[in-house]
């Protein structure tokens, strides 16, 4: 049964302050968001009234920070400037809390894998663990006002590890004094389970599904190999909660195919569902689900979905037919989950390049014209910019000719053009084979550039063989943009994005071939079977015996660019890594996971990078002005908010093993002195 | 101060230099944020710091020369390489340690031999 401790004393802190063998070593929501405006006045409401389409304003008015995202229109923006470029070297811990639900995989637990961003919503902090509870916390001291314990099995049912994006928050527009649930924290488990929980009290809401619990996996009438994992959140829209879930990737041909359910907020009812493949298409494939989190309009009635592949991954010979909604971005009507407009980024995807990060809305000024756009950030280094009313593009899109296969893949066909945006130019050049890192190289005695002949790459699509070591990806799915996404700066029209550059390298194997070296490797190294296609594959990232990069750095940036014009405004290496705790050079940067929240101080807070710091900013320059060290990566988006006059900013660290072994419990919250 | 003393300056230097990083090294690797917490690296910086005092000491105590060229060797190596740890842990007092190690290794250098005994007129 699920418990709920209102007012439990929790185990918290308050604090008032704040290259490996030498150089062998190296590296190895109310939905007022998308509405954020100063309140209007009645001839502002008239002529609301006559449009409806009104475009979000270019400065939001109201500090809000009451999902995943920040806001639904996803841009992690906040229009406070307590804390700016001038005092941010200032900041200092206001407090910290371990919520000890954390496990590193050495005992009977999997290891956790926590990604939430902090919610700031009805003068509460509201985060989602790993082990599945939801802590409801004082914004300015962080004492635990109470917590609710799911008691969900902590087992890795369809993921590696216990993953957890946190929770989302849902009020009524129109709440019933005296009556409970008028406000809800929602809170997905993996076991498919969504608990709706009283935001006061942390009490169940009776009203809603079971007794406060909806059992998604009631819906999982296809191809049922997992649970349909709530991991992310739901997307939180006027009444309704956009749910999407997550799976197993690689593992099997014939996956539980990709539904996204609206549920009525308040009860709980299924109102409509999306689907990305057809009829016969969810019988003989799979997934092309949503995983991460989506942004919405509200004024235009729209929710955009960031579609992943369909399945298996990285084989398509059971999807030979044109799949156009998978790996998209895809814009529904809120109301009826109809289909308005969608954009393929990946045709015939054969590269695990699930679109997974949530497209930021924003107006901009492109040659004197408002335009109502949204940017698509992708783990192909891809920024896609179109009109978020009618998925046209603002710059153009070019399909452009890429390579075929190399025939020894059998059933496969191949997409003859993909989409290339002309602006902004990629976050990382693959028109050429990445070059080999000579000292790399040099301290394996030329591992890398063995390995490189090994390695097809015709340049960007070139897709899987099973000769040699296999195909290059620069990047496959590690690399490019992860689920942080784009933050946006309303105000100067910048937008700001932390990418990865990562090589990695894939194998197709054929079923016998795969079995023996499944055999033979322990199944522990990337190997993955994609059971019922004929191959199963290999992916790995290309580095040498020592742990080093096979390719050159910097291996992460952040990036600014200038959306009036499409234009790279600066970019810069972004944290640092670090292996065995050897810190390498900041110059090369960091893998990054997690993304950049923006202020109207004209800072940028992020943390994303593998040194497990937490870093500002100058949105203006790219200029660090501050940093300070939590206990593990912080892999999510920081959260904003001002609490009794005062500025904050939440930085949750949890790590994830795709970035390194280091795991955390900390939420770590910053302010100037009083 | 006196000859006996005078001639092992160096090496109580190189010592306390020794246990001063040993002390840090272990601070970074038990404290939570060092940035090192538990950490391959961190353990290296302790275990290198402990078989320099070691190195010390028998640096004070032996008596053959080519011993004691190869020991100076060796503890050259060892501050080389426990400072470039620490500079690479980002444990910048790690670095001091060792740099002030080396100037005790300096002192033993230039003390007189323990083989040179005074003679009396």
């Amino acid at each position: 049964m699920p418990t709920s401790s209102f007012a439990k004393r929790p185990h918290f802190n308050t604090l008032t302050l704040g290259w490996g063998t030498a150089t062998a070593l190296a590296l190895c929501l109310s939905p007022i968001p998308l509405l954020a405006q100063d309140q209007p006045d009645e001839s502002e409401n008239s002529e609301a009234n006559a449009d409806s389409t009104a475009p979000i304003p270019l400065v939001p008015g109201e500090p809000i920070w009451d999902s995943f995202h920040g806001q639904l229109n996803a841009q992690k923006y906040s229009p406070l400037d307590q804390i700016n470029v001038d005092n941010v070297g200032e900041l200092e811990k206001a407090w910290e809390l371990h919520t000890g639900d954390v496990a590193d995989g050495s005992g009977d637990l999997p290891a956790t894998v926590w990604s939430a961003t902090p919610v700031f919503a009805n003068d509460t902090l509201y985060i989602g663990t790993p082990f599945y509870r939801i802590i409801a916390l004082d914004p300015a001291s962080g004492e635990e006002k109470w917590s609710f314990d799911t008691q969900s099995s902590l087992e890795a049912l369809t993921q590696p590890a216990l993953k957890n994006r946190g929770v989302a928050y849902w009020e009524a527009d129109d709440p019933v004094a005296g009556e409970s649930c008028q406000k809800i924290i929602y809170m997905g488990t993996m076991d498919a389970q969504l608990f709706a929980v009283d935001a006061d009290s942390g009490e169940p809401c009776q009203g809603f599904a079971d007794n406060g619990v909806l059992n998604a996996n009631q819906w999982n009438d296809t191809n049922d190999k997992w649970p349909l994992s709530l991991l992310q959140p739901p997307t939180v829209v006027e009444d309704h909660l956009i749910l999407g879930w997550a799976g197993m990737d690689w593992a099997y041909e014939e996956a539980p195919p990709g539904t996204v359910f609206s549920i009525n907020a308040r009860t709980g009812e299924l109102e409509w569902t999306f689907q990305a493949l057809s009829d016969q298409m969810r019988e003989q494939s799979g997934t092309a689900n949503v995983w991460t989190h989506m942004s919405a309009d509200e004024e235009r009635g729209l929710v955009y979905l960031p579609v992943s592949s369909p399945s298996p991954n990285y084989w398509g010979g059971n999807r030979t037919e044109e799949v156009p909604l998978g790996t998209s971005t895809t814009a529904l009507d809120i109301e009826t989950g109809e289909v308005v407009w969608s954009r393929q980024w990946v045709h015939h995807d054969i590269w695990d390049y699930d679109i997974n990060s949530a497209p930021t809305l924003m107006d901009i000024t492109v040659d004197g014209e408002e335009i109502p756009a949204l940017i698509q950030a992708t783990k192909m280094g891809f920024l896609f910019v179109v009109n978020r009313e009618t998925g046209e593009d603002v710059w153009p899109i070019e399909e452009r000719p890429v390579p075929s296969g190399d025939g020894s893949v059998e059933g496969e066909v191949y997409a003859p053009t993909q989409p290339f945006p002309t602006k902004p130019a990629p976050l990382m050049d693959q028109a050429e084979k990445p070059k080999v890192w000579a000292l790399a190289d040099a301290v394996s005695f030329g591992e890398c550039s063995a390995l490189w002949e090994e390695l097809r790459y015709e340049g960007m699509y070139t897709p899987p063989t099973t000769e040699g070591e296999g195909t290059l990806g620069f990047p496959i799915s590690a690399g490019g943009v992860q689920w942080g996404g784009v933050a946006f700066d309303p105000e100067s029209q910048t937008a700001v994005v932390n990418t990865s550059h990562i090589v990695q390298y894939i194998r197709l194997y054929d079923r016998e071939a795969y079995e023996s070296a499944n055999r033979a490797s322990g199944n522990e190294s990337g190997f993955a079977s994609q059971e019922g296609a004929p191959y199963g594959m290999r992916l790995e990232v290309a580095l040498n015996r020592l742990g080093m990069p096979c390719w050159e750095p910097p291996f992460g940036e952040l990036v600014a660019l200038d959306m009036t014009t499409g234009d790279i405004k600066w970019r810069r290496p972004l944290g640092a890594s670090q292996q065995y705790g050897f810190y390498m050079p900041e110059s090369w940067g960091s893998p990054t996971i997690g993304g950049p929240a923006v202020t109207a101080g004209n800072v940028i807070f992020i943390g994303a990078s593998m040194d497990a710091k937490v870093r500002a900013y100058s949105l203006e320059t790219g200029e660090e002005l501050w940093s300070d060290q939590t206990e593990a990566p912080s892999v999510s988006n920081p959260a904003v908010y001002e609490y009794d006059g005062r500025q904050y900013v939440a930085f949750i660290s949890g790590g994830n093993t795709i970035l390194k072994n280091q795991v955390g419990d900390q939420i770590t919250v910053y302010a100037l002195p009083e | 101060m006196s000859l006996s003393h005078s001639t092992r300056l160096g090496s109580i230097v190189l010592l306390i230099a020794s246990l001063a990083g040993l002390a840090i090294a272990v601070y970074a690797y038990f404290t939570p944020l060092t940035g090192v917490t538990g950490t391959l690296g961190a353990l290296v910086a302790i275990v290198a710091c402990l078989a320099l005092a070691v190195l010390a000491l028998l640096l004070a105590a032996i008596k053959g020369r080519g011993a004691s060229i190869a020991l100076r060797v060796l503890i050259l190596v060892g501050l080389t390489g426990t400072f470039f740890a620490g500079m690479l842990l980002h444990q910048w007092w790690i670095c001091a340690a060792m740099v002030v190690g080396l100037i005790g290794l300096i002192l033993d250098m230039v003390r007189p031999s323990h083989h040179t005994r005074p003679t009396h007129a």
